[in-house]
């Protein structure tokens, strides 16, 4: 592969060239402000530039789609045999549990929901950063978002994927699942309107539709590209034959089989609903987009909103708080937050011309939101124990006192002091500048952050669920080998989904990362 | 077969055979359509086929067949739920379609009265419902004095042991060279004619018999009938569990043994020495129906009994008493004479070390000064001479024949089961026995260890044991032979008091041909005569014999379908002998008897019991197996239970559990038992020990009963043998146990020692808010007074508050007081008829009726004075509505399915000794406005018209959302298809760990279970269609993944909604009257002994239930929710005596306010306002009724600490 002009029209793109060859690097242009690639600059005057490495629209086409377009790469073979074995593991654990029964669950009488329910918000939690960089961040205008939006979205995807498998699974009755939907029957019998878990229904598969359009019309244009590329190294005869991807040693070439480019060609093309860059397409992609970022952002706020209505609505001490909408969806920001950069930071770090387009500046930005949220949710835990305490109701101080907070008599003070710790506590290390920009720091928060996220659905709902009014039914939950292994499983199940999209589709929005480039701003000082 | 050709004559001439082809019969005459038909022609049905083409044409041939095979598919399935009896199917099941018996109306249940022989002897009187012949559930008969329509749960359990799927089903003969084989009762006739005509000649020399001891006036006239033709035959009446001190220590005090029955009704006082009258011994319904009348309190000022209770392990009746004393069973003696002193009575004996002298002066000067009705009621396993002392303080209270009826006991009864089950395993060891007929008697699994019967019997040549499910014994015997059980056999038996009941038969043997005892004593009594006397005929004939009559004649036939009919025979009840107790002699004794030592660490004193009358005979009953155990709660097995301060000093206590906290679980892991070697009586066994407060120190509770190795998949190896450590008595001192290897797992249902009100802590009031108790001093002042509080925030009608409403959670939260109408919200304030003109309008503006003001609506009350915790309700609910039994490994997880269970709580600040135990048991409270029925996402749970809440079973998904927010816990979940599930004891490996496992099946032999359910389905063994018939047609079973709860019994409401619209005493148009009181009865209230459930319709003013809802005891559980629950509770009124420990505090001080407003439901200033200065709450709250009002005042106050 060979450098090229840095000013190379947009012709260049479309003479495509080696399917997976990647620009290489370029020195970095000094802009100002201490850090040497300049992303890190504090004046005020200056922007900082979103993209590093002094790239050409063509570069930043090749190093998306180069990803997209090249052999599939021992690492992430390995990686996906791993995680496609967890993913197939759960799904072992799914059909177990439907052939057998939801007792296979450390369930009980008392305990009627615990790992099921904790994953099941959990995963809609992490959905919810895509839908908030897409939609609300689009609104407002910031363009920092344009390197993390495609692949937080398709986060948001697969974590919904997650999330909409516990809720199924979780009824005592697999195959009536359907009772849920208002459907016409004969026996004249709607669903209960007024149970929160119908609107849960409604607002997650909303919440899952939507999300999956702007995920998706966001990809076509990118799609194009991909599919014109594939096409173009079909007739020029730069087309590589068939290989299976071997673990070890060379790919086995096979001759018979159809050209990755031809299929390349032919799926991309028909996923990008036959794009063709006309001003008209762009016209009315820019419009759709926004309406579509429009219907998004209310769904931000109202799917996690009405998760915590299950728990608000009810009458259980330490599930029925008013705080718990607000409080639950900057709980989602936050855990969904932490997911982008658990995911990203490694990514940034493998593929090295990607941390061109995602900065250090994009990764400070998102600490700050994580501590931000962080703190809201840190407020929020205070709130709920003082109103605790301030209501006077026994019952609902017992709740957090005796089943949380104390470690005398709780028994899952543990979980509780957990959550504290990496919600409220690790977040904190961010007012420091240099641990916020530094990778690694981010990375162990956002960790921490999510471990803590899982504890707190599961703090709100075991903790509250296993000793409530009455001590005669009193019961401990303890997780069975099945619990365990369903949500490692629902974890296999997002990498899996994750590492297909990182291979197989572009992991940025090319246009968008494109728009906020300097070249696009030449004659637009502003 | 062709369809085309229409004509059949076009086929030919048809040639008629002379006689007709398989045709139907009319008359007993053949019947035909026409000459092809009669020919049996193929064409005829051609002919068929266009006469009836809609019928027949539609299906070809291949799809008729399968068309069939379905039909016979359901036809099988449904003739498994229709069919009279479970058997094969035989000509039998035509009798229905042929010729239904007049009275049998399809859906109806019929009711045939019968009598349980009780273990020991005495009778219950029952009713057993029968759906289309087959037994589904078991009642009391109201007619029988010992019942009066009440039951037991044992008595609710044997139906289910009848459709057993593990019972013998056939006889089995130990062929010397091939083992055991399969053999039929006529093989078995053929050899015992044989081989007892022998015995003809030595009058049985060599010969003995072990029989179960019942009362059945047959079996005794069977039995003295061989003993004359064999004189030289051994006979022992076998009662495992027998308690010697009632026969001996009446023989000390009456001169003749006698039972002693107690009519609490006449009493004031009642002092208990270690005798659990309310749920053990034959009398236990009598005794509990008469004690928790004088209990029910519904007035202030109402008289009250008095229990004093003195024990060494929890018991219901301790939890029914004003006071409880902890005491070990050797110090019983001591403490009688103590008493007895107190009286007056000569009675050297020493101090009694640990129930304080001025303690028991108090005791015995309150019983004098109710003599008369006062009555001191010993315990059956008593000391013989502490027996007789106690009679002997019964004589000076006149409180012999008056409050204690005696009955004599016949000395076939009286006999000393282990001394002659000793006796004739000399003789077994000397070789001078050869035969050994065993009849329901298990004596291989439950004689005394000590005794060795088990390697003598082997020594006897012939062994033949008659027994209804398996046996130990069955299995050593060279004739194992199936018993018809109780249900299936005709019988009689006799009560405490001699009444007499015939047990007749609902149904036929399931695995006929079986016999009875009494039709194997009957065989062998005339063995030359294979045609056996069946039941019914040796019955009649003793009863024939027993009035100079024969069974044909006609008087008698008439008493006799009488009895059948009642029962009963009326007036057959001996009259309760006046005898009084011989003072002097029991004096001379009791000063001669030897005190046993004071137990300690090392020499600890061990009581033997057994619970429900089970010494081992329900091990195979699930049902009986999963009933909490009353106290520990613990389901499936028989740990040793110690005292936790002994525990904690042998070492002993729970792996993962410390005495000063109220919940073990801080640890995150269950609490597991500890396994220990016990050595009683010189035999040694590997046991786990489970602490339970409550328990006197330095005694060691053992359970009988358990660790069955042949009993059927349910019972094998569950919990331990303790027979084998048993010594001959009930109670043995110098008793050790160390501390082995390992731990075990324990299920129970409530699984944690909870201590109930601590003063200490804010546990104080929530656990008050839940079961309410309170000293009869503030009843009977605050009893009749109610409290209005006006509403000032929202200016809607004041609230009345009674007693027993302010000492819960409403002392602490503002009047529930809606700020507007809600259109679900029915009580019953809004169930007065509206003045004319005023209609109600719904949420739509429609003009209604008043909501709630159509009968019936349904309500439950639970008197937590009389509830004594005996857990029949729980058994009764389980066998009316079919609900399925999970087994140990599920309970241990906490998933229980029972729909009413039994909660008890323990107050005090001390784990080892606490105050008192409360008991609650809770179902679902049927809240008008339920907070289940919004959460659920389909619909599944609704309200029914009559207040009820009703499940939806088709329509539940199984979120479980329901259950998350249902305040009382009360739903359970079919985390498996439990209903199909054959479930065992065994150990989930999931709570074992592979170590300990093998350590446990080390120490104990046995082999570890894995918990079935978690293998899928069809994967798992099936269960056997048999024990399906034992359910409830009535009642759906339900499926895997769906929510069940209490129905209130939804099914007898309906019939009896039915019964009363047919009757036209009710019909929902024109409210002609309220469906009578009684005429529906839940199960749980019909089993209920002590009468603590009333259910019926709450718009009656004149039911039960509604009475109950008015008394001022009455609260609602959780009220504060607004959750409106249907079923509400009685508070609970103890009747302290001063003397003995101060009355609690003034409540409504205690949680209310006080000040100048105190007087106005205080009234007098006095004693009661003592001690505020150390309340906790009382700063909170300044105004008492402004503390209803303004919530907002009274908190800032809280915050700023102002009082």
């Amino acid at each position: 592969m060979t450098a090229r002009d840095p000013d190379q029209s947009n012709d260049a793109r479309l003479t495509g060239h080696d399917a997976g060859s990647q620009p290489a690097p370029r020195p970095v242009k000094s802009v100002g402000g201490g850090k040497d690639d300049g992303t890190l600059i504090e004046d005020p005057g200056k922007r900082a530039p979103l993209i590093l490495g002094d790239r050409s629209f063509g570069d930043v086409t090749d190093i998306v789609c180069g990803y997209a377009e090249a052999p599939i790469p021992k690492p992430w073979l390995a990686l996906f045999t791993i995680t496609s074995s967890i993913a197939a593991v759960g799904t072992g654990m799914i059909l177990y549990l439907i052939i057998t029964g939801v007792g296979v669950w450390g369930l009980n009488n008392q305990v009627d929901w615990a790992w099921d329910i904790t994953n099941f918000v959990f995963w809609i939690g992490i959905g919810h950063a895509g839908t908030l960089i897409s939609a609300i961040l689009c609104l407002l205008k910031q363009n920092w978002r344009t390197a993390v939006n495609r692949s937080a979205e398709a986060m948001t995807i697969f974590a919904v994927v997650c999330a909409g498998i516990f809720p199924g699974i979780h009824v005592g009755r697999v195959w009536f699942a359907w009772m849920l939907f208002p459907i016409p029957n004969s026996n004249g019998i709607w669903p209960n309107f007024r149970s929160p878990l119908l609107w849960d229904v409604f607002a997650v598969s909303t919440y899952a539709t939507v999300s999956l359009l702007f995920w998706y019309m966001g990809m076509i244009p990118d799609l194009a590209t991909l599919r014109d590329r594939a096409q173009l190294r079909r007739a020029r005869g730069l087309s590589r034959p068939f290989a299976i991807p071997m673990p070890i040693g060379t790919d086995i070439v096979v001759p018979f089989l159809p050209r990755p480019d031809t299929i390349r060609s032919f799926a991309y093309g028909i996923a990008s609903l036959g794009w063709r860059f006309s001003s008209r397409h762009w016209h009315r992609y820019e419009k759709a987009y926004l309406i579509l970022a429009g219907i998004s952002t209310p769904l931000v706020l109202s799917v996690h909103s009405i998760v915590s209505f299950d728990f608000a609505t009810s009458i259980l001490p330490g599930w029925h708080t008013t705080i718990f909408p607000p409080y639950f969806v900057a709980g989602a920001v936050f855990g969904g937050f932490a997911m982008v950069l658990l995911l990203l930071i490694p990514i940034r770090a493998v593929l090295p011309n990607f941390s061109d387009l995602l900065t250090l500046r994009h990764l400070e930005n998102m600490a700050k939101i994580i501590l931000v949220t962080g703190t809201m949710v840190g407020f929020a835990y205070s709130m709920e124990f003082f109103i605790a305490w301030y209501g006077a109701n026994q019952f609902e101080f017992e709740a957090f006192a005796n089943n949380r907070v104390n470690p005398n008599v709780a028994p899952y003070w543990w979980a509780y002091w957990t959550m504290i710790t990496c919600n409220v506590l690790s977040p904190q290390v961010f007012w420091i500048r240099r641990l916020r920009q530094n990778p690694l720091v981010i990375w162990l928060v956002a960790l921490a952050v999510t471990v803590g996220m899982w504890f707190e659905r599961f703090v709100i709902i075991v903790t509250s669920l296993h000793r409530a009014f009455i001590p005669g039914e009193w019961h401990m939950f303890f997780p069975t080998w099945v619990d365990i292994l369903t949500f490692v499983g629902s974890c296999g199940i997002f990498a899996t989904l994750f590492l297909l999209f990182l291979k197989f589709l572009p992991v940025f929005a090319l246009a968008e990362v494109k728009v906020v480039m300097p070249q696009s701003h030449t004659s637009d000082d502003h | 077969m062709s369809t085309i050709d229409q004509c059949p004559s076009t086929k030919g001439t048809l040639d008629i055979p002379d006689s007709p082809a398989k045709l139907a019969q009319m008359s007993g005459k053949p019947v035909w359509r026409s000459p092809e038909e009669f020919a049996g022609d193929d064409s005829f049905r051609g002919f068929v086929e266009r006469e009836f083409p809609g019928g027949a044409s539609v299906l070809d041939d291949t799809n008729r067949r399968s068309f069939l095979k379905v039909m016979g598919a359901s036809l099988a399935l449904a003739g498994a739920a229709t069919v009279p009896g479970c058997r094969r199917p035989d000509r039998k099941i035509l009798a229905y379609s042929k010729n239904v018996p007049e009275e049998i109306i399809p859906g109806r249940a019929m009711y045939y009265a019968t009598a349980l022989p009780l273990p020991g002897g005495g009778a219950e009187g029952l009713l057993v419902e029968c759906h289309t012949g087959r037994p589904t559930k078991v009642e009391g008969n109201p007619l029988h004095p010992n019942n009066q329509g009440k039951s037991s749960a044992y008595a609710q359990s044997i139906v289910l042991d009848l459709y057993d799927p593990d019972r013998l089903k056939y006889p089995e003969y130990e062929n010397p060279s091939r083992g055991k084989v399969a053999a039929t009762w006529d093989d078995f006739k053929f050899w015992a004619h044989e081989h007892f005509s022998g015995y003809d000649a030595n009058g049985g020399r060599g010969l003995a018999f072990i029989a179960e001891k019942v009362s059945s006036p047959t079996q005794a006239r069977l039995q003295s009938e061989l003993m004359a033709k064999w004189p030289n035959a051994k006979w022992v009446g076998w009662n495992p569990a027998e308690q010697r001190g009632e026969i001996e220590g009446s023989r000390l005090a009456f001169g003749a043994p006698h039972h002693a029955r107690y009519r609490f009704e006449k009493t004031e006082r009642v002092l208990s020495v270690e005798c659990d009258f309310m749920s053990e011994g034959p009398d236990e319904l009598y005794h509990s129906r008469g004690f928790a009348g004088t209990r029910k309190v519904m007035n202030a000022g109402d008289s009250m009994s008095r229990l004093y209770t003195v024990e060494s392990r929890p018991t219901a009746t301790g939890s029914m008493a004003d006071h409880r004393f902890r005491l070990n069973p050797g110090q019983m003696a001591a403490f009688i004479g103590a008493i007895a002193r107190e009286m007056g009575i000569d009675a050297p004996g020493p101090a009694v070390n640990g129930i304080e002298a001025r303690h028991i002066a108090a005791i015995a000067k309150d019983l004098t000064d109710h003599a008369g009705s006062s009555v001191v009621v010993p315990g059956p396993g008593l000391a013989p001479e502490a027996y007789a002392m106690a009679m002997a303080i019964n004589d000076r209270l006149g409180a012999i024949g008056s409050i204690v009826e005696l009955f004599a006991i016949d000395d076939a009864m009286a006999s000393d089961a282990a001394a002659d089950l000793a006796a004739l395993t000399a003789d077994l060891n000397a070789g001078t026995i050869d035969t050994v007929v065993c009849l329901n008697a298990n004596p291989v699994y439950d004689a005394p260890g000590a005794m060795g019967f088990g390697s003598a019997f082997a020594k006897a040549k012939t062994r033949v044991t008659l027994t209804v499910g398996q046996s130990e014994t069955a299995g050593a015997s060279t004739w194992s032979l199936n018993g018809a059980h109780t249900l299936e056999a005709w019988g009689d038996v006799a009560g405490t008091d001699g009444t007499l009941s015939a047990v007749q038969p609902m149904i036929a043997p399931l695995f006929e041909p079986a016999m009875s005892a009494i039709e194997l004593l009957g065989f062998f009594a005339d063995h030359a005569n294979t045609d056996a006397r069946d039941g019914y005929a040796l019955v009649t004939a003793t009863w024939a014999g027993r009035t100079n009559t024969t069974t044909d004649n006609q008087g008698f036939k008439k008493t006799w379908r009488r009895v059948l009919h009642d029962g009963l025979l009326a007036g057959s009840g001996s009259r309760p002998e006046r005898a009084s107790a011989r003072t002097a002699q029991i004096s001379g004794a009791f000063g001669a008897y030897k005190h046993p030592q004071l137990p300690a660490n090392a020499a600890l004193e061990a009581v033997f019991y057994t619970v429900r009358h089970n010494d081992g005979r329900s091990a195979a009953n699930a049902w009986m197996q999963e009933l909490p155990e009353f106290g520990s709660t613990v389901v499936w097995d028989n740990p040793v239970y110690l005292s936790p301060m002994t525990a904690k000093s042998l070492g002993l206590l729970p792996e993962h559990s410390r005495l000063d906290e109220y919940n073990p679980y801080t640890k995150q892991q269950m609490p597991q038992a500890r396994l220990a070697t016990l050595t009683v009586d010189g035999q040694a066994m590997d046991v786990a020990v489970w602490i339970l407060p409550g328990m006197a120190d330095n005694v060691l509770g053992i359970k009988l009963g358990f660790g069955r190795t042949e009993t059927g998949r349910v019972g094998n190896n569950a919990g331990f043998n303790t027979y084998t450590i048993k010594p001959a008595g009930m109670t043995a001192g110098g008793a050790k146990i160390e501390r082995s290897s390992g731990t075990y797992t324990i299920a129970s249902t409530q699984n944690h020692w909870s201590l109930g009100p601590d003063s200490q802590s804010s546990r104080d009031e929530s656990r008050h808010t839940i079961v309410r108790a309170m000293d009869k001093p503030w009843w009977d002042k605050y009893g009749d007074k109610v409290e209005t509080v006006e509403d000032k925030i929202y200016g809607t009608p004041a609230a009345s508050l009674t007693i027993a409403e302010q000492i819960g959670e409403l002392s602490h939260t503002p009047a529930n007081i809606s700020s507007y109408d809600n259109p679900m919200n029915r009580s019953p304030e809004d169930a007065a008829v509206p003045p004319a003109g005023v209609k109600h309008s719904d949420a739509l503006k429609r003009d209604m009726p008043a909501p709630y003001s159509q009968g019936p609506q349904w309500g439950m009350s639970i008197d937590l004075n009389a509830c004594s915790g005996c857990g029949v309700c729980t058994v009764a609910c389980q066998s009316e509505n079919n609900i399925a039994v999970v087994g140990k490994s599920e309970v241990a997880k906490g998933r229980e399915m029972t729909w009413i269970r039994v909660d008890r709580y323990f107050v005090g600040e001390e784990l080892n000794n606490p105050e008192e135990m409360l008991i609650q048991p809770v179902a679902c409270v049927h809240c008008e406005n339920a907070p289940c029925e919004v959460v659920c996402p389909v619909n599944a749970t609704v309200h029914g018209p009559e207040g009820t809440n009703n499940m939806a079973y088709n329509r539940c998904i199984g979120t479980r959302y329901c259950a998350n927010n249902c305040p009382y816990k009360v739903r359970r979940f079919n985390f498996f298809d439990y209903a199909q599930a054959k479930l065992n004891g065994g150990l989930d490996p999931n709570y074992v760990s592979t170590g300990i496992a093998n350590a446990y099946d080390e120490h104990v032999g046995s082999d570890r279970r894995n918990n079935q359910n978690m293998i899928p389905p069809r994967l798992r063994k099936k269960v056997e269609e048999i024990g399906k018939m034992q359910f409830n047609p009535h009642v759906t079973v339900r499926s895997r993944g769906v929510m069940e709860k209490c129905s209130y019994c939804v099914q007898r409401v309906n019939q009896g909604r039915q019964d009363a619209k047919i009757s036209g005493t009710w019909s929902e148009a024109d409210q002609i009257a309220p469906i009578a009181d009684g005429l529906v009865l839940s199960a749980c209230q019909q089993a209920c002994p002590t009468g603590a459930i009333s259910f019926g319709d709450i718009l009656d003013q004149n039911s039960q239930v509604s009475k109950e809802k008015d008394s001022h005891r009455t609260y609602l559980l959780l009220g504060y929710l607004n959750t409106r629950p249907r079923t509400t509770y009685m508070m609970r009124v103890r009747n302290p005596n001063a003397d003995i420990r101060a009355i609690e505090s003034d409540p409504l001080a205690h949680h209310g306010g006080h000040g100048d407003d105190h007087d106005d439901h205080g009234g007098d200033s006095g004693t009661e306002h003592d001690d505020h200065g150390g309340e906790s709450h009382s700063s909170a709250y300044i105004d008492g009724v402004k503390k209803y009002t303004d919530n907002g005042y009274a908190m800032s106050l809280n915050v700023l600490g102002t009082s």
